[in-house]
């Protein structure tokens, strides 16, 4: 058990360190299931001594073999899924999304967008009354903020954001963005 | 107090739920033809469906509207077979 401990710490600190991501997980990985079907072997040793010491009964100790056995095995493929899951995740890297620059992003969609006058453009501006927009230009606006940040707003929600404000509160919300 | 408080252009719920249906049908249009795999078709198709509902924004006639619904979702309907056949 020591030994998956020191693998699991020894795995963590390889993805920490970035620049030597791919030889050093693939080498730990190695490392690490190695040093488990050792201990695994070790456990099953410990435990079928145990067992037999208590019940010594000879139909009780193929049972606790194969139950032990399986056991690690089961540990050994959470371990590795877990730490490919993590390897995984680590290659999608994006600029922090801030208020601000969610709100510029927003900002410069909307005066990308032909029917929109920049000068008439703040950031409380309503689309109808102020811009002088129909329902069919705020589905399109809607539509360019999904291109833009790549997530797909529902019908539901997409009725009500009728200014950039409410456009940069609901991406901020769905994007956990609080600063 | 037989008057009635809503504005006198207030929509009736007829013609409201008409109004979400086009609006409905506007988004999957985009949504769908935001998936054509090239960019000149994408183009083109983007402009078609702008330009025809926008031509028809001012249009009031209730059974109008409804067949230029079905006549929408049918379009909606054979883009999205195409696409599917397409890959």
């Amino acid at each position: 058990r020591r030994l998956l401990k020191q693998a699991s710490v020894s795995v963590r600190f390889a993805l920490w360190d970035r620049s030597w991501l791919s030889v050093m997980a693939s080498r730990v990985l190695g490392r690490c299931v190695r040093s488990l079907s050792l201990s695994s072997v070790r456990l099953c040793l410990g435990g079928t001594a145990v067992r037999a010491a208590a019940a010594p009964l000879p139909s009780q100790r193929p049972f606790s073999l194969l139950s032990c056995s399986r056991k690690t095995r089961q540990v050994y493929q959470t371990e590795i899924s877990s730490s490919v899951v993590q390897l995984c995740r680590r290659y999608g890297d994006q600029p922090p999304l801030t208020l601000g620059n969610i709100e510029d992003r927003v900002l410069y969609v909307l005066k990308l967008y032909d029917k929109v006058n920049p000068e008439q453009l703040t950031v409380t501006s309503h689309f109808i009354k102020d811009l002088g927009l129909d329902s069919l230009d705020q589905v399109e606006i809607i539509m360019a903020m999904e291109d833009e940040f790549g997530f797909e707003i529902p019908d539901v929600d997409a009725e009500k954001l009728m200014t950039p404000e409410d456009i940069v509160m609901y991406i901020s919300d769905k994007k956990d963005v609080y600063e | 107090m037989a008057t009635s408080r809503l504005p006198p252009t207030a929509l009736t719920l007829k013609q409201f739920i008409q109004r979400q249906k086009v609006l409905g049908l506007y988004r999957s249009m985009l949504r769908t033809i935001r998936r054509v795999p090239d960019a000149a078709d994408r183009q083109f198709l983007q402009s078609w469906a702008r330009e025809e509902f926008r031509r028809n924004r001012g249009a009031t006639d209730q059974d109008a509207i409804r067949m230029m619904i079905t006549q929408g979702n049918m379009h909606l309907q054979d883009l999205q077979k195409t696409l599917q056949l397409a890959g």
